[in-house]
């Protein structure tokens, strides 16, 4: 494969499924300057990954795989101790939606990163209709894993969501 | 609630991305990524050219002094000498190629990118500049009549400098690297 065409398909990718990366950003980070970090790490492994994409899996099946993994491995690894708070003055690349985000969201991602690692992983190819069989290939565990973590995150969503109602749920 | 209902919400996001890429902030991090590579690449000129002269100049010295015939010592020294020259000139045309690049956010880049991509062939050659240096020296202390344990003592410090030399030249590889890839998203943005 060549440069011109590696950048082609980055670019085609990022057009087209960024909002997918973001979704990972989001349910991975805490604060801007994480998720600009994040960000930058998918990116830069989604565009190493080009090259190793065959056609056996959906573009956004591998993106997933990819952004994941990437998110997990920095979760545990290479998160830096960001300092809580926004620092005055600094410019962040990942700019928050101007629209007033829907407060049933927000508190949807707040609950999501209280899971771990590979729940947050479930939760997300869950929400976004993958399959058991889907959600084991991209994650690397067996579909029984899967569906009994399911069970649980869904049980876990639903009884919070209850208590919750003040949210407008 | 029901899970389908959570999905909803979440579908809904789809149609209104959470973020917007911020392209002054992208530029600010080029420009701090430029800064760097530029004071690395700054740094490492000066130490090469100071560290190889002042060694040179000072093996070249002894060996005059000492009207040594140890020939090996005189051409480490000729060789270390040519390093620093080498480098000095390398770094000459360094400087002059930066002014050739346009004060934009893709000309800031490319310097970058070029900086490292200068500091990548660098490291390769004196990683392997590592070789030569080291068979002299070990010549040298050989025709000088040194005990053998001293000759594999040297030996092993120049296969650890070897070692870490590929290391420092794999990270900057990686820098440069990363900074194509913000090429990449430089250009798909926009």
């Amino acid at each position: 494969m060549t440069e011109k065409e590696q950048q082609q398909i980055f670019e085609d990718w990022l057009g087209q499924h960024k909002a997918l990366i973001f979704k990972i950003v989001r349910a991975y980070t805490f604060t801007v300057m994480e998720q600009d970090d994040l960000f930058q790490e998918i990116i830069i492994q989604v565009w190493h990954s080009v090259p190793r994409f065959r056609s056996e899996a959906s573009v956004i099946t591998w993106l997933y795989r990819i952004s994941l993994n990437t998110a997990i491995k920095w979760t545990k690894k290479e998160r830096k101790h960001y300092p809580s708070e926004t620092l005055e003055g600094v410019q962040h690349i990942l700019q928050e939606s101007r629209m007033q985000p829907d407060e049933r969201l927000v508190w949807l991602y707040k609950e999501i990163y209280k899971l771990d690692e590979i729940d947050r992983s479930v939760t997300l190819l869950l929400l976004d209709g993958f399959s058991y069989k889907e959600m084991a290939s991209i994650l690397g565990i067996t579909e029984s894993n899967v569906g009994v973590k399911i069970n649980r995150i869904k049980k876990q969503l639903i009884t919070k969501s209850k208590k919750y109602d003040h949210y407008g749920i | 609630m029901e899970f389908e209902e959570l999905r909803k919400i979440w579908d809904a996001q789809n149609d209104q991305p959470l973020y917007a890429i911020n392209e002054k902030a992208m530029y600010n991090l080029i420009l701090s990524k430029k800064k760097q590579a530029h004071h690395i690449t700054n740094i490492s000129e000066l130490l090469i050219i100071i560290v190889y002269f002042i060694t040179g100049s000072f093996v070249l010295g002894r060996n005059l002094f000492d009207q040594s015939r140890n020939i090996s010592m005189y051409l480490l020294s000729a060789w270390m000498l040519m390093t620093a020259l080498f480098m000095l000139v390398n770094r000459t045309r360094r400087i002059k190629r930066t002014n050739q690049f346009d004060r934009s956010m893709s000309g800031d880049l490319d310097d970058a990118i070029a900086v490292a991509a200068y500091q990548v062939r660098i490291s390769r050659i004196m990683l392997w500049n590592i070789v030569p240096i080291g068979a002299l020296i070990v010549l040298g202390l050989w025709e000088g009549g040194k005990q053998i344990w001293i000759v594999i003592i040297v030996l092993l410090f120049f296969a650890l400098s070897y070692y870490a030399g590929g290391w420092e030249h794999n990270i900057y590889k990686r820098k440069q690297r990363e900074l194509e890839v913000l090429k990449k998203k430089l250009d798909s943005a926009g």
